[in-house]
């Protein structure tokens, strides 16, 4: 059988699957378009929540630790893809194998007693009380007259 | 057995390196000290260069199929080192007054020169890639890192992004690559048709964006637009590794994949070179002309002279390798000098960087030494007798007209007389009356005095080499050997 044929056997299934599902999305959102009503006062753009008018911004600050331990837990998560792969094929790689791969994961370690070490773990950045302290000091500093600090 | 102890010895320098940066990450998750992370760097980086120089009679080493430890590598590494070390000096001063951790930054940097040194010792896509990004990565850190400067968190970002982009490029050119010769040694990189065959639409395609990639982190013209800001938002002693330490290696890299990869000998590719060359030399001097901002100015300048030096690519001509040796030796000399002198005038850390030409204007008058290093240095990049810039100038020249390009040599001619004016303006206003609002350049104390040895050996050296260059050609005429043959 030629190459060319063997293609076009395989691949119009999924040409056929691409079209229908772009025309159903078609279908679906044109006719809706089509038939459905309008509606452009004030209170129809308003998001529908249960009843309950919606209030405040949706841009709300959000901690940046989830980011942080989000990144930190990719980091490490990602290490265990490193171990499968090289579990596969420990016996073929040999001690050589096995020694890059002990220096692989003694950096690793090394990497998160570093990130606890320097608090990456903790949840609130410093100690509260340590915050206090920090806080008394500084309104000190604010409000004391200028000629007892000179 | 043997073999693998031969292999280690070749690979010492790098390996010293990441020891070193091993040995800070035990330090730091100990104990914190400034001092000893500050000495553990500068011992790891002077014991690589003490090896680097200790294994020039050795010969060529293949370490693993990656790798190729040859007197080309051994002299960039040499340059990266010096480098680094310089920047390591430079940082200690600048951050003296940065309330916060310090000590990172110079993990960071030992992890930069760990991968700018595997980036010269390449010659296998995979140890590219690896290399390229071990440069890249700790320098987004390192770009940010007085991330309370809004400036240097802008510069962090846009170098991130547009970074992550270029890589991608490489990626994409080097899968083409792969898939048009199965192969990702810089040396099978052979035309389907054999080695005297034209390179087919795919592997131009490949080649072609893996040039984007590589000419972005050199900054050159239609992707150099990230340089002037990230170079302005930078810290000082970073600013001076980016222009210094990552546009050398990706240039070596770029050079030793277009000697040893038989693809590249393509005419249209090597006009192509050559159309960015005399852009980037044309246009980056010219931007530069009304530049306020003596970093901004320095990365205009940087541009041009990756302009300048990318001709020797196209020459292709038996002195190209030896040309390029030279002059990135002689413009990594002079740059760290001129950023350094940037980086001494801005610290103590005190918000932005007084990089403003104003803060210069009379510098004279309170630094003399360090005014009249700044302005051996502007000569040197504009390339006038008598200092080390003029030596690399005239190999470039020589290049071109030895291999007839004469619109490159016409180009190089044309930029150098635009960069005269610039360089030479930002050398009257050192002289210049002293306003009053200037910033007042002072010594900090803690390691402020390395830094400016640093900058007046580097300042000696400039007018030593302009005058007796022999040594340093004797040198880069033995790296081009062997990476030729």
């Amino acid at each position: 059988m030629e190459p060319a044929v063997q293609h076009t056997v395989v691949i119009w299934p999924l040409i056929l699957f691409l079209v229908a599902a772009l025309g159903l999305v078609t279908v679906m959102l044109g006719l809706s378009y089509v038939l459905g009503g309008r509606h452009d006062n004030r209170l129809g753009n308003q998001p529908y929540e249960s009843g309950i008018k919606p209030t405040g911004s949706a841009r709300t600050k959000f901690s940046a630790k989830f980011y942080l331990v989000a990144i930190i837990f990719v980091l490490f998560d990602l290490e265990i893809v490193f171990i499968f792969s090289w579990a596969i094929s420990a016996r073929d790689l040999g001690w050589v194998g096995y020694e890059a791969f002990l220096t692989f994961l003694f950096d690793l370690t090394l990497g998160f007693a570093y990130a606890w070490k320097i608090g990456a773990l903790d949840w609130s950045p410093r100690a509260p009380r340590q915050l206090r302290l920090d806080a008394i000091e500084s309104n000190q500093q604010r409000n004391l007259p200028s000629e007892q600090t000179s | 057995m043997n073999d693998t102890w031969f292999q280690i010895l070749g690979a010492l320098p790098p390996l010293l390196v990441a020891l070193s940066v091993i040995g800070l990450f035990v330090t730091l998750c100990i104990a914190r000290h400034e001092r000893l992370v500050y000495a553990m760097t500068v011992g790891g980086l002077n014991l690589a260069l003490v090896a680097t120089i200790a294994l020039i009679p050795l010969g060529p080493v293949a370490v693993t199929p990656l790798y190729i430890v040859d007197f080309y590598t051994l002299f960039f590494w040499g340059v990266i080192l010096v480098a680094t070390l310089a920047c390591a000096a430079f940082a200690m001063p600048y951050l003296s007054g940065f309330n916060d951790r310090r000590e990172e930054f110079y993990i960071l940097l030992a992890t930069s020169a760990l991968g700018a040194m595997s980036l010269v010792a390449a010659r296998h896509f995979g140890s590219l890639f690896v290399g390229l990004e071990a440069l890249s990565i700790p320098l987004y850190g390192m770009v940010a890192y007085t991330f309370r400067t809004r400036a240097s968190l802008e510069a962090g970002f846009k170098y991130m992004i547009l970074s992550g982009v270029a890589s991608a490029f490489l990626l994409f050119g080097m899968a083409l690559l792969y898939g048009a010769t199965g192969s990702l040694a810089f040396t099978n990189l052979i035309p389907a048709g054999g080695y005297d065959a034209d390179a087919g639409p795919w592997m131009l395609m490949g080649i072609g964006m893996m040039l984007v990639a590589l000419t972005f982190k050199l900054s050159l013209v239609p992707f150099h637009v990230w340089t002037p800001d990230v170079y302005e938002g930078a810290p000082a002693p970073v600013a001076t590794f980016l222009a210094t330490v990552s546009k050398t290696a990706v240039f070596a890299l770029l050079l030793r994949l277009f000697v040893s990869a038989p693809i590249t000998d393509n005419a249209w590719l090597l006009t192509l070179v050559g159309v960015l060359a005399l852009a980037s030399m044309l246009i980056g001097n010219l931007l530069a002309l009304r530049q306020d901002n003596l970093k901004r100015l320095l990365g205009y300048s940087s541009i041009a002279h990756l302009g300048y030096l990318l001709t020797t690519l196209v020459a292709g001509a038996s002195l190209s390798i030896e040309a390029v040796a030279v002059y990135l030796a002689t413009y990594v000399g002079t740059s760290l000098g001129a950023f350094g002198v940037v980086s001494l005038v801005s610290s103590p850390f005190a918000g932005k960087d007084a990089a403003h030409i104003d803060h210069f204007r009379g510098l004279y008058y309170k630094r003399p030494v360090l005014a009249v290093s700044m302005a051996i240095m502007m000569l040197s990049l504009a390339g006038i007798p008598l200092t080390m810039g003029f030596i690399g100038k005239f190999y470039i020249l020589s290049v071109t007209m030895a291999s007839g390009l004469w619109w490159l040599t016409g180009g190089v001619i044309v930029g150098s007389g635009i960069a005269l004016f610039y360089y030479l303006r930002v050398m009257a206003i050192l002289f210049m009356d002293r306003p009053a609002h200037a910033r007042e350049p002072q010594l900090s104390g803690t390691g402020d005095n390395w830094a400016q040895t640093v900058v007046w050996l580097l300042a000696a050296a400039t007018i030593l080499m302009g005058i007796y260059p022999a040594p340093l050609i004797d040198l880069a005429a033995v790296a081009g050997i062997t990476l030729g043959s």
